[in-house]
């Protein structure tokens, strides 16, 4: 990196740290350090709960994803509107009423203290480990490209919001939110215009549209379905969308810590359900946006030389190995393609009247050749890489955006766009720890403790949470760096194996007033020992099931195991509802 | 439910159900437009 662009990013980095420490005055008391006295206003919870949701990851994954593999993802959230909706009737009101520090609380009120406890627990373990993994996940992709140390940069990437965090809680994490958001929103919308700025002259943003759309990059709609049956291997269609979807953000928003703390944290039931609803009109078309922009990199590329691979430290790995000679051969093959490529494509959009002319036809047969030798050059790259010898990482698809980024905007930028990677991941992690904190003193010090504690030391205690967490989750950082890229993967599928069946024992507590606490407890253990089976299934081949619609088993296991257990050995008395 | 629903009125619109009717019904014309959008370029 550049001068300019190193101090684009201290600046804006330490800007935000700044900021979030002018920010940290609040009340010495549980009520102002986690949820702000309740004072929030709707805007502040659409941006907290919208930067605890996008992590780093979204902002390098999503283009990416459109990129390989097209718009598709963008079904992954089509269920958020409809589980913003139910959590509005549901959720919100209850959690105001009873006035809880988190969710988990009113689970003893409604069931009892192993309910909560199990469910608090099953909490910690996954956010503690995925907010970890969350430090990893980007930190592994900007050291790979920019060539840090890993180790200074997992600490950066989860160290230095700890201070505001620790110092300001929810409402340093609120505020620095919003400002966090402003710079990504910005610093992704200049990339956009950026990719259209290095199009060809005469290719505009229509032209590019119509270029990723011929390579099938636009297929925002799936059905899912291969001839008349249903692929339920297929991760992103409308069914898997819309029903997997709801599940899991309702899991998400409902009954994740993280997310509740921001909502519970409004002034009243109305600022909560506003902010709530507005995120789920907006959510949808801005990850349509973001895909969007991994479209038009793909159309930039066909104008430009693209790498044969993304990741450039694959490639030092497979040049330092027994490949290092067959590389440099495929690398002149693949050069050549991509030559031929980029005078086809050229030539093809300049003369678009053209079609069925003979020259037409050569460049279409040119472009149609070049195709198959990069894509034959990709595979061999991949096959290499996956040898054990080698023991690389055969996954290039977080790497497409950021390495577009580092290749072609111009200082400053780059340092800028570099900064957006660490204030999204700071937004998520930094409402992490502070649900972490929270669910650790409310839930399990202060419910379990035989002495009551001043506000002014829970207030202390709580800080103290908050920096431990924080060092927990920097320390599953450091570890978990030789899993590579499927951490991203990991992150989703740890919630998915968890989010199911702490969602069930919630919507059992709301609509099944008649089952009580043991039938509840007993079927979620039950059930979560399910779901990791049906995982550890599909891992091995058994069964092909995609993780998305685990959420969907644990919570309707839950439910309709919980009322069975319940039917057998008789309902709990309900009082009637004046 | 209901209680909470009347203290807490909505703003702009008059009822809730017509904020949640808005959010669906804003989810569905994005599914319609993102179909079309997949046909016009496909």
């Amino acid at each position: 990196m550049s001068r300019p662009d190193w101090i684009v990013l201290i600046l804006t980095l330490l800007g935000i740290v700044a900021y979030g420490l002018y920010k940290s005055r609040t009340s010495r008391d549980l009520d102002g350090y986690f949820l702000c006295n309740r004072s929030v206003p709707w805007y502040m919870v659409l941006l907290s709960i919208m930067g605890t949701q996008a992590s780093a990851v979204t902002f390098l994954s999503a283009p990416g994803q459109a990129y390989t593999d097209g718009m598709r993802f963008v079904q992954y959230y089509f269920g958020l509107p409809l589980a913003m909706v139910v959590l509005c009737i549901t959720f919100v009101p209850v959690f105001h009423r009873l006035k809880v520090y988190t969710a988990y609380e009113f689970l003893e009120q409604r069931f009892d203290l192993r309910t909560r406890t199990l469910t608090s627990f099953l909490f910690l373990l996954q956010r503690g480990l995925s907010t970890g993994i969350s430090i990893a996940a980007p930190s592994i992709i900007l050291s790979s490209i920019l060539g840090w140390d890993l180790f200074w940069t997992n600490l950066i990437m989860g160290g230095l919001l700890i201070i505001y965090t620790v110092t300001g809680g929810a409402k340093a994490v609120a505020y620095t939110q919003q400002l966090q958001l402003i710079i990504i929103f910005g610093g992704m919308f200049i990339a956009g215009y950026m990719v259209i700025h290095h199009l060809p002259s005469h290719i505009g943003f229509s032209d590019a549209l119509h270029i990723g759309g011929k390579a099938g990059k636009l297929n925002v709609i799936t059905t899912g379905f291969t001839g008349k049956k249903f692929d339920w291997n297929d991760r992103y269609n409308l069914l898997s969308g819309v029903i997997g979807g709801f599940f899991l953000a309702l899991s998400y928003f409902g009954t994740d810590q993280s997310q509740v703390g921001r909502y519970i944290s409004a002034r009243s039931v109305s600022e909560s359900r506003i902010g709530l609803l507005m995120n789920g009109l907006v959510k949808v078309p801005m990850q349509f946006l973001i895909l969007l922009l991994g479209v038009l990199v793909f159309s930039f590329y066909q104008f430009n030389k693209e790498p044969v691979f993304f990741n450039q430290s694959q490639l030092d790995l497979l040049a330092h190995s027994k490949y290092k000679d067959s590389l440099a051969t495929l690398s002149r093959d693949y050069d050549a393609a991509e030559s031929q490529k980029i005078s086809s494509v050229n030539w093809l959009s300049q003369h678009a009247g053209q079609e069925g002319s003979p020259e037409y036809r050569r460049n279409e047969e040119g472009l149609k050749q070049a195709e198959g030798q990069k894509s034959l050059s990709r595979t061999t790259i991949k096959r290499w890489l996956n040898d054990k010898e080698v023991g690389g990482d055969d996954n290039d698809t977080n790497y497409i955006f950021l390495r577009f980024v580092t290749d072609y905007l111009p200082k400053g930028l780059i340092g800028l766009l570099i900064a957006v990677i660490f204030l999204a991941s700071w937004g998520s992690i930094a409402a992490a720890l502070n649900s972490l904190a929270s669910c650790t003193i409310v839930d399990f010090h202060k419910r379990f403790s035989t002495k009551e504690l001043p506000a002014e030391k829970e207030y202390n205690l709580s800080r103290w949470y908050s920096f431990l967490w924080g060092v927990f989750c920097i320390i599953v950082a450091q570890l978990a760096y030789n899993i590579g890229n499927s951490l991203i993967e990991a992150v989703n599928v740890l919630g998915s194996l968890f989010y199911g069946v702490i969602l069930g024992i919630f919507l059992v507590a709301f609509y099944r007033k008649r089952v009580g606490g043991g039938a509840v407890f007993t079927s979620a253990l039950i059930v979560e020992a399910g779901v990791i089976a049906l995982f550890v299934l599909n891992r091995n081949g058994v069964i092909h099931l995609s993780f998305l619609w685990l959420n969907a088993v644990g919570a309707i296991g839950v439910i309709l195991l919980s009322e069975a257990i319940a039917a057998v050995v008789g309902y709990r008395m309900v009082e009637e509802k004046k | 439910m209901d209680n909470d629903q009347q203290e807490d009125k909505p703003p702009i619109l008059k009822r809730w159900s017509y904020w949640y009717a808005l959010v669906i019904g804003f989810l569905l014309l994005l599914i319609g437009f993102f179909y079309l959008f997949t046909k016009h370029f496909s």
